[in-house]
């Protein structure tokens, strides 16, 4: 008698709890996409994540102020710009590997969130001679 | 090119796969012949296998710290000027390291069940060091197959200074959170271990949870400080302003933590009432699983997080892993089901194993929620072919409410009677705390507090209440029946209830920590770019950038800011000196200096005062702050404390009765 009303009352405290974490990223869903598929698709006015790297040399600063920034994201061919103006994770820089998180408007990237993940720093590889000091016999 | 030294460890670490081999047959036929010169061989063996990863490690350590780059390891980790410290700590700090690093604790929680068991629970061992022998041998096949750390440079190479280790990580903290992480993961194996072997070796006792019981409390408090201990660091070094960003790799420690304290809580009621035999092994093996899978994600790059390792060969291996533990394990419960079953019955929904009961139940939900929101974007990928993330924000709005359910219960649970509770208890019991928490919920309300925060400390004060009601009634008995006075009183209760006691004293650092996460609400930020003589404000306060000097330190260059902080209407605060500095700034390669923001925080009971040096451009002299006011963040940190404290307190040995 009483194991299955407690079996009852364990059930719907868990049907509950099921269904608010099952809806609860309603709303919250952020698309990781390529930018191929960003620049082709019809995703304007909507948040999404971009993953690439820093091409060289496109860092733009602006020189009124230190935080407004724009730079240019590549994954393989395929470039866009992206505009940020918040803090700059200490291993921003060029060609590192980023991942953005913002809205697309006309072809430009407006990301406010930006991380990092410089993989070199960590797992330099032995072949490559910058992040060695080598000598060749 | 390689030494007799690296020689050493590489040939240890093969040994000891084949000792492991070893171990399992010789056992194995013992159980078949009982032939107790078998066992005796294979714990030998076992003991051996231990033995030899014991010495491979500590060649590996020595090869880090006499920097011997003719490894590649050592190349990759270190450098000569690495300090000595983060020399030994490159042991964990890339995937081949690690992995072996993961097998020597391993083997040292090995000896120590070995020495621990040495003349008991005979039925139950042979299957233990089956068991954990052949977790050691999966681990040990990586790193001698796949991920070897003895693995030398290629021919024709001499490396004259390896890479060195990341700033970032070059820091007490950073040194000693991996290895008490991997105290935490790695010691669930064990009471996995006993919990296999009592299933079968047909043991439904509640025996194996007596072996345990300490070993899973130890090891979920070194899983606890680990976590706890990450926060910490990331809130003092990485300069976001924050200690848990539900990063993939922080919830996979997050959740083996959830469900062992499910664990610890209803094996309580298997050894009170033998009630829940089937549900403790689900437990333990769900918590032991997620203890892999959380090392499979941090190893195969799956996730995209700042603490994963390059993409490697590793996932699949882990994965099968996990798949492989999960199926034997459950497998073997359902065959087993028949000896599980008890008569015990919950008799009331008002009693302390129903309390535990939904307790386990919310830890379990939120455990899902982790894993839900951590897994998203690889269950959307397989679904809708898009990968589809959900930030902190899901975990927020989701884990909230079923924190604040299980903050209620770390209430009312306590309080409840075994086997069901009398109305007059009932109102014993809670008329104080719910009387105590109402006063607090109106001068709350009157403050202008509501919804979730407004739940948050009116809980917070309940279970406050009750937990000091409880310790208030403990002493008043003492006096009553031993006329000891108060003081007295309370140290031999605290003394010969060091199980409850201590959990009450985790319960409240629990507390504590819940007040700290409530403050989150209301963080304040800013982001600024400015020049030296320039003012802005936050949050009724005032920063003034004073100047930006400089200095020339051994390792690195840095532009300390001098931001003076005034409280509007009241006068200055006190005055905060983040850094922006440069390591390896003497490097004629640009691409190897490497910026670094060192933060600075002006701590009180009630507020962080936060700051982060972010950019500076020394031509236009500009430079960029991060500024947070965090309220109540410190009692995050002393919840984390008196966690230690308590859970120490809980585990201390109890002198036996004469």
């Amino acid at each position: 008698m009483k194991r299955s009303k407690i079996a009852v009352a364990v059930v719907v405290v868990v049907a509950l709890f099921l269904m608010w974490i099952t809806t609860g990223t309603q709303g919250k869903e952020v698309p990781f996409l390529s930018v191929t598929e960003l620049q082709s698709g019809n995703y304007d006015q909507s948040r999404f994540r971009l993953g690439g790297n820093v091409k060289v040399g496109s860092i733009l600063i602006s020189k009124t102020d230190l935080l407004d920034m724009e730079f240019i994201l590549q994954q393989g061919e395929a470039t866009i710009k992206v505009h940020y103006n918040k803090t700059r994770p200490d291993l921003f820089e060029d060609d590192c590997e980023v991942i953005v998180e913002g809205e697309y408007r006309k072809n430009e990237f407006y990301a406010d969130n930006l991380m990092t993940k410089c993989a070199s720093r960590y797992e330099g590889d032995l072949r490559d001679e910058n992040s060695y000091d080598l000598e060749k016999i | 090119m390689i030494n007799t030294f690296a020689t050493l460890g590489a040939v240890s670490q093969n040994l000891a796969l084949g000792f492991s081999l070893l171990t399992i047959i010789l056992l194995l036929f013992y159980i078949k012949n009982n032939d107790s010169r078998l066992f005796i061989s294979g714990r030998r063996a076992a003991l051996i296998s231990a033995a030899l990863v014991v010495i491979a490690t500590m060649v590996l350590a020595r090869e880090l710290i006499v920097s011997n780059f003719n490894l590649e390891y050592v190349a990759h980790y270190t450098s000569r000027a690495t300090p000595l410290l983060y020399k030994i700590s490159a042991l964990w700090a890339g995937q081949a390291g690690s992995l072996l690093f993961w097998v020597f604790i391993l083997a040292i929680y090995v000896l120590i069940i070995i020495y621990q068991n040495w003349n008991s629970n005979q039925s139950l061992m042979p299957w233990v060091i089956i068991i954990v022998t052949t977790i050691q041998l999966f681990f040990l096949f990586m790193t001698n197959f796949i991920t070897n750390p003895f693995t030398p440079v290629e021919a024709g190479i001499i490396v004259a200074d390896g890479n060195g280790l990341n700033p970032l990580l070059q820091n007490v903290t950073m040194a000693i959170h991996p290895p008490t992480l991997y105290l935490g993961y790695v010691g669930f194996a064990i009471p996995f271990a006993f919990a296999m072997a009592a299933m079968i070796t047909k043991d439904s006792s509640a025996n194996w949870i007596r072996i345990v019981r300490r070993w899973t409390l130890v090891t979920w408090l070194a899983l606890g400080i680990g976590i706890l201990l990450g926060a910490w660091w990331a809130y003092q070094e990485l300069g976001w302003g924050g200690y848990w960003a539900w990063d993939p790799v922080e919830n996979a420690s997050l959740m083996p933590w959830l469900t062992a304290t499910a664990f610890i809580h209803s094996i309580i009621i298997q050894e009170k009432r033998d009630m829940l035999r089937v549900w403790n092994m689900v437990l333990i093996i769900v918590t032991f699983t997620l203890s892999i899978f959380g090392t499979f994600l941090t190893r195969s790059g799956i996730m995209s997080s700042v603490h994963s390792f390059a993409t490697s060969s590793l996932g699949p291996l882990f994965l099968g892993f996990v798949f492989l533990i999960l199926v034997s394990s459950f497998l073997l419960l359902i065959y087993r089901l028949p000896l599980m079953r008890t008569t015990n019955r919950i008799e009331s929904f008002i009693s302390r194993e129903s309390g535990f009961l939904f307790n386990n139940v919310v830890f379990i939900v939120m455990c899902f929620a982790v894993f839900w929101g951590t897994m998203f974007p690889v269950l959307t990928e397989a679904v809708r072919g898009t990968k589809i993330t959900v930030g902190a924000p899901f975990f927020n709005q989701v884990n909230i409410p079923i924190g604040l359910a299980l903050l209620l219960l770390t209430g009312i649970g306590p309080l409840l009677a075994w086997r069901r509770t009398s109305k007059a208890r009932l109102i014993k019991q809670f008329s104080w705390p719910i009387m105590i928490s109402l006063v607090g919920l109106v001068v709350l309300l009157l403050i202008g507090m509501k919804g979730y925060i407004l739940i948050s400390f009116t809980l917070a004060i309940f279970v406050t209440t009750t937990i000091l009601l409880e310790f208030v009634a403990g002493i008043m008995a003492r006096k009553r029946r031993f006329g000891e006075p108060a003081p007295l009183a309370f140290w031999r209760m605290l003394r010969k209830n060091r199980h409850r006691y201590g959990g009450y004293i985790v319960h409240f650092s629990i507390v504590l920590m819940f007040v700290g996460f409530t403050g989150k609400a209301f963080d304040k930020e800013i982001e600024i770019a400015v020049r030296a003589g320039d003012k802005f404000h936050l949050d009724g306060y005032e920063f003034e950038l004073a100047k930006i000097s400089t200095i020339e330190r051994s390792n690195h260059f840095a532009w300390i800011a001098h931001l003076r902080v005034t409280e509007i209407g009241a006068g200055p605060v006190t005055e905060l000196f983040p850094e922006k500095r440069i390591y390896f700034h003497r490097d004629p390669d640009q691409r190897k200096r490497q910026p670094h923001s060192e933060l600075d925080i002006h701590t009180t009971l009630m507020q962080d005062i936060y700051s982060v040096f972010s950019g500076y451009d020394s031509q236009t002299e500009s430079a960029s702050f991060k500024i947070m006011i965090n309220p109540l963040v410190n009692w995050v940190w002393i919840g984390s404390y008196i966690f230690v404290i308590g859970t120490l307190f809980a585990l201390w040995p109890q002198r036996r009765k004469q």
